[in-house]
């Protein structure tokens, strides 16, 4: 509730899953060149982009995250060789997935951050963060009564 | 007589007995019989027929049990994959659904194809046992127990009891709401051409008892030549008569199919995103994660240790439940639409229906078809060695 009992204003919530070696050095970066981003994310961090069954994704739209943005190293970059190649793969067919069960594509995003990409780790997130809080809550937030 | 692959015969068999219990010359009986006794393959697996309603799926090394076996059993819904263990050489008569579920476990390493002999069989379509049983019932008005007999024959299901025939258009049945699974309507592949040789009734002269069998490769000639061998089989060349009406038929199926197809899907391809979303949560609303649609489905070959559906808990507040989404994903790019999942789910979702809404995206959009050839699954796509290159 704000200040003079206003209506309550929607707070997105978004899980980033970042891998070890770009995109978690990349939101470190930020942090430490002071970078501002929206406080609505939570991080999630794997080893490798590759480890992130989309399981993991379906099952934070499950438990009532408004958007997930998933993070990788840049292709041809990975530390494991392939990992992201997997993650690409998998991406293509989640989002086909997310399509025709009538989920708004925009709240599932992929990005390839390096650990020096800083800057656009911190715009990736304010990007998202924004197009979630126009498309308003997710439509498959658990109803707790 | 040179039996060359890629050719088409017309074929019997020559034992009297299995020519009359046989839908269309027995062949595919005696093919099966020869190749066990002359130990081409070791094991066969059939259908044993219990009543019309239900085949119990067998395997046997004895050759006689094979001819037992003789004869199409359209009220039932199997789908043979999961029952195939190619440890040894195996041979089976496979529908285009069982023949895609085979390919599908080979490409999990579940099946060693090389053991394998698929004796394909034109399919236009089986029914549920339990409606057919309802069917038999008030549309034939007979008593389910006392059928002793089943035929297609000319698009009509002819029931044969003790007491005479009575034949009913199939067309008619399904204006009635009964007739082929939802899952058969708008299956287009109705000629196993994945299979060695795909053997149906298509294409073969008015009155004749014959088998139009097509050699699609050196083991389906191997299974055949072998058959004509022992003498359980004779055989003499299809008339290019013959190859035109099956080509027509086949069309012909495949145009009502995607007639089916848009007439079943069109309710849901109306609505919008959000009412679509809506349904699905619906639908799905009624699963009791019981688990039998998993159990049976062939192209999920994990078998009952599989943890893959484990993140359910009962204290789950979820719009649809993890069990259903976790489904969903794992057949993305991989149902091929056999329909057993429909037949068995206790909670009556149409789940082959949903399923293949959501496959067939990606089907479309990788252009992949699964169970056609060993293609990898796009899933499984991305492997160290190729990128190395």
């Amino acid at each position: 509730m704000q200040a003079g009992g206003g209506v309550k204003e929607f707070v997105p919530k978004i899980v980033v899953f970042c891998c070890n070696w770009c995109s978690y050095a990349g939101a470190d970066m930020a942090g430490v060149s002071r970078m501002q981003y929206p406080p609505n994310i939570r991080i999630i961090k794997v080893m490798c982009s590759g480890r992130i069954d989309p399981i993991f994704v379906l099952m934070s739209f499950m438990e009532g995250t408004d958007g997930v943005l998933v993070t990788g190293c840049h292709i041809g970059d990975c530390h494991y060789i392939n990992g992201n190649y997997k993650t690409q793969n998998r991406f293509e067919i989640l989002s086909e997935m997310m399509n025709e069960l009538g989920l708004e594509k925009e709240r599932l995003r992929l990005e390839w951050i390096s650990a020096t990409e800083g800057e656009k780790f911190a715009n990736v997130v304010k990007e998202v963060v924004e197009q979630v809080k126009k498309l308003g809550p997710s439509p498959l937030k658990p109803v707790i009564e | 007589m040179n039996i060359g692959t890629g050719k088409c015969y017309l074929a019997w068999a020559t034992d009297e007995k299995t020519r009359e219990k046989g839908s269309s010359g027995g062949f595919v009986s005696a093919a099966l019989a020869a190749a066990l006794d002359k130990g081409v393959v070791e094991r066969v697996l059939v259908l044993k027929k219990h009543d019309v309603f239900k085949g119990i799926p067998t395997v046997t090394s004895d050759p006689k049990e094979v001819l037992d076996c003789a004869g199409a059993l359209h009220m039932t819904a199997i789908n043979l994959a999961k029952y195939v263990d190619s440890d040894v050489r195996i041979a089976l008569p496979a529908k285009p659904c069982d023949a895609r579920g085979v390919i599908e476990r080979a490409k999990r390493n579940q099946v060693n194809l090389d053991n394998v002999y698929m004796i394909g069989l034109n399919c236009a379509g089986t029914m549920h046992p339990v409606k057919a049983r309802k069917m038999v019932k008030e549309v034939y008005n007979l008593d389910p127990n006392a059928v002793l007999s089943e035929e297609i024959s000319k698009g009509k299901l002819i029931l044969k009891t003790s007491e005479g025939e009575k034949s009913i258009k199939i067309d008619e049945l399904e204006r009635q709401g009964y007739g082929r699974r939802d899952a058969c309507k708008y299956c287009d592949i109705n000629v196993p051409k994945m299979t060695d040789l795909a053997c149906g009734n298509w294409g073969v002269p008015r009155g004749r008892k014959a088998t139009f069998v097509e050699v699609l490769t050196e083991k389906g000639r191997e299974i055949f030549k072998n058959a004509v061998d022992a003498g359980y089989v004779e055989c003499e060349p299809a008339s290019d008569k013959s190859i035109e009406i099956r080509e027509k038929i086949d069309q012909a199926m495949k145009k009502l199919a995607h007639e089916w197809h848009e007439k079943l899907f069109e309710p849901i391809n109306k609505l919008s995103d959000s009412e679509r979303l809506e349904y699905y949560i619906n639908a799905f609303a009624g699963c009791t994660g019981c688990g039998a649609c998993k159990k049976v489905c062939p192209v999920c070959p994990c078998g009952d240790d599989a943890k893959c559906t484990m993140t359910e808990f009962q204290s789950e507040v979820h719009r649809i439940r993890m069990f259903n989404m976790i489904r969903l994903l794992h057949l993305m790019d991989s149902c091929i639409g056999c329909g057993r999942c429909e037949d068995v789910c206790p909670a009556g979702i149409p789940l082959t229906m949903i399923h293949m809404r959501f496959t067939e995206r990606v089907q479309k959009k990788l252009d992949y078809v699964p169970g056609i050839d060993m293609k990898k699954p796009p899933f499984f796509e991305t492997e160290l060695k190729e990128v190395q290159k």
